[in-house]
């Protein structure tokens, strides 16, 4: 599904890579490794945020290494979530599948059905602003599924969440965790998704 | 705090000196003048235009300022705070250039039939050309708060980098562009100096009041400054309001 060949990215002083790695689908690999060790970095490449100096990134064997973000098969959960502040949070939810030409109707029933699943059926018309953290992160992972992506990218997901949220949020990522998709999940701590990966590599500064 | 207080009281005493000074007949004849009435809808509405059209090429001017590093980046700075620094009498005779028939510009215009110098769209270029700075600062301040956090969000979610301008950006720096417009019409309708040059007919309200106080003096003009003024304060007042909002 997804391959990964000789990535390698600079900047400043930092390199990251030559990177190799190759993911299937219903795949769950945990990234581990200390700060500025390059794996956010790493979900950036993928995402198409930044564009590798070296190396390619095929998906179902097409070279995406310059495909820009938008075309690309991966949706991404940052770290702070990256909700929008001027938008409520059925629009958050629905954002991409406006992206994709999507109906009213259709994003609706999506938004409805996202919002089950997750148990934020009743915050749809509230603003983001006023969400807890524990909020946030339903929204923003309602957000980062609602096109069904074929790569889903966690970028420590659970870091700004304190502990009695955390349990919750694992069994949130346990949820989203498909078939008949991939997750790259990057952490710092390596005990927190232990039961969640089918994989692990670690990351070294 | 005195020392203060003597600069505040200087920026204020000429403005209420000259509501004392007016008499109340000479304001309402004043008000009920056609040429001045005429003058005022005509600057308002000159500015405004003036205001809409530049925004079209000046805000994603201030979006790209603010966003993307390119070479000679600090020289198209300069180039904007240009017109904030040299004389506008000077603005207003490099535009003349810029417009007359000898130009190619108005030679193009003329062979239209239409004559640039005198006209309405002089008016609103001499404006536009001496107020265009506040609003692509002011923009460019608005989009470069923007957390660009957000617009990589929206780019994976599957925005082009329009609609992330269109859908993030924009709303997000809404309160600086829409405070950069404002501050552009209210600069724009005040601007005296380029505008005479390019434009002494038909009259906007800064050049009428020149005129009445040139041609028949201090009383004459001081009615029309003092409407002028509460005009330009109204629109200073709602700015304010909205930037606190």
């Amino acid at each position: 599904m997804l391959e990964i060949k000789n990535l390698i990215y600079s900047i400043g002083d930092f390199t990251l890579g030559p990177l190799t790695l190759t993911l299937s689908k219903g795949e769950y690999l945990a990234l581990f490794g200390p700060s500025g060790s390059g794996k956010s970095l790493f979900l950036e490449l993928i995402s198409g945020i930044r564009t590798p100096q070296m190396g390619a990134i095929f998906f179902d064997g097409a070279d995406i290494t310059s495909t820009p973000p938008q075309k690309r098969p991966v949706a991404m959960l940052f770290q702070d979530f990256a909700l929008f502040p001027h938008m409520s949070v059925i629009d958050n939810i629905t954002f991409p599948l406006k992206m994709r030409g999507y109906k009213s109707d259709q994003k609706r029933r999506r938004a409805d059905e996202l919002g089950g699943y997750l148990s934020i059926e009743h915050l749809m018309q509230r603003s983001v602003e006023g969400l807890s953290g524990g909020e946030k992160q339903r929204v923003a992972l309602a957000r980062a599924i609602a096109c069904d992506p074929a790569i889903l990218l966690l970028d420590e997901p659970l870091s700004a969440l304190d502990q009695d949220l955390r349990e919750d949020a694992i069994e949130l990522l346990r949820l989203v965790k498909s078939s008949s998709r991939a997750i790259i999940h990057v952490t710092h701590n390596r005990d927190e998704i232990q039961e969640l990966a089918t994989r692990t590599q670690h990351f070294k500064t | 705090m005195f020392l203060g207080g003597v600069i505040l009281l200087f920026l204020v005493a000429p403005l209420v000196g000259m509501f004392i000074s007016v008499k109340s007949p000479e304001l309402f004849s004043t008000l009920t003048d056609n040429v001045v009435r005429s003058s005022i809808l005509r600057t308002l509405l000159i500015s405004a235009l003036a205001t809409v059209a530049a925004s079209i090429f000046a805000v994603p001017l201030a979006y790209l300022l603010a966003r993307r590093t390119f070479p000679l980046k600090g020289v198209v700075e300069a180039i904007i705070d240009l017109p904030i620094v040299i004389p506008h009498s000077a603005a207003g005779i490099a535009l003349l250039g810029f417009i007359s028939r000898d130009s190619l510009l108005g030679s193009v215009a003329d062979s239209f039939g239409i004559t640039l110098v005198g006209s309405p769209l002089a008016i609103g270029l001499a404006m536009a050309f001496v107020s265009v700075p506040f609003l692509i600062t002011s923009a460019r301040d608005g989009f470069a708060a923007v957390p660009i956090r957000l617009e990589r969000a929206a780019e994976t979610l599957g925005a082009s980098p329009f609609t992330v301008f269109r859908e993030i950006s924009l709303p997000l720096a809404k309160r600086s562009v829409v405070s950069g417009l404002v501050l552009m019409f209210a600069r724009g309708m005040s601007e005296f100096g380029a505008v005479v040059i390019v434009a002494y007919h038909p009259m906007t309200t800064p050049v009428l009041i020149f005129d009445r106080f040139n041609s028949f003096g201090l009383d004459y003009a001081r009615p029309v400054a003092a409407i002028f003024i509460v005009i330009t304060l109204l629109i200073f007042i709602i700015l304010r309001i909205y930037q606190k909002r």
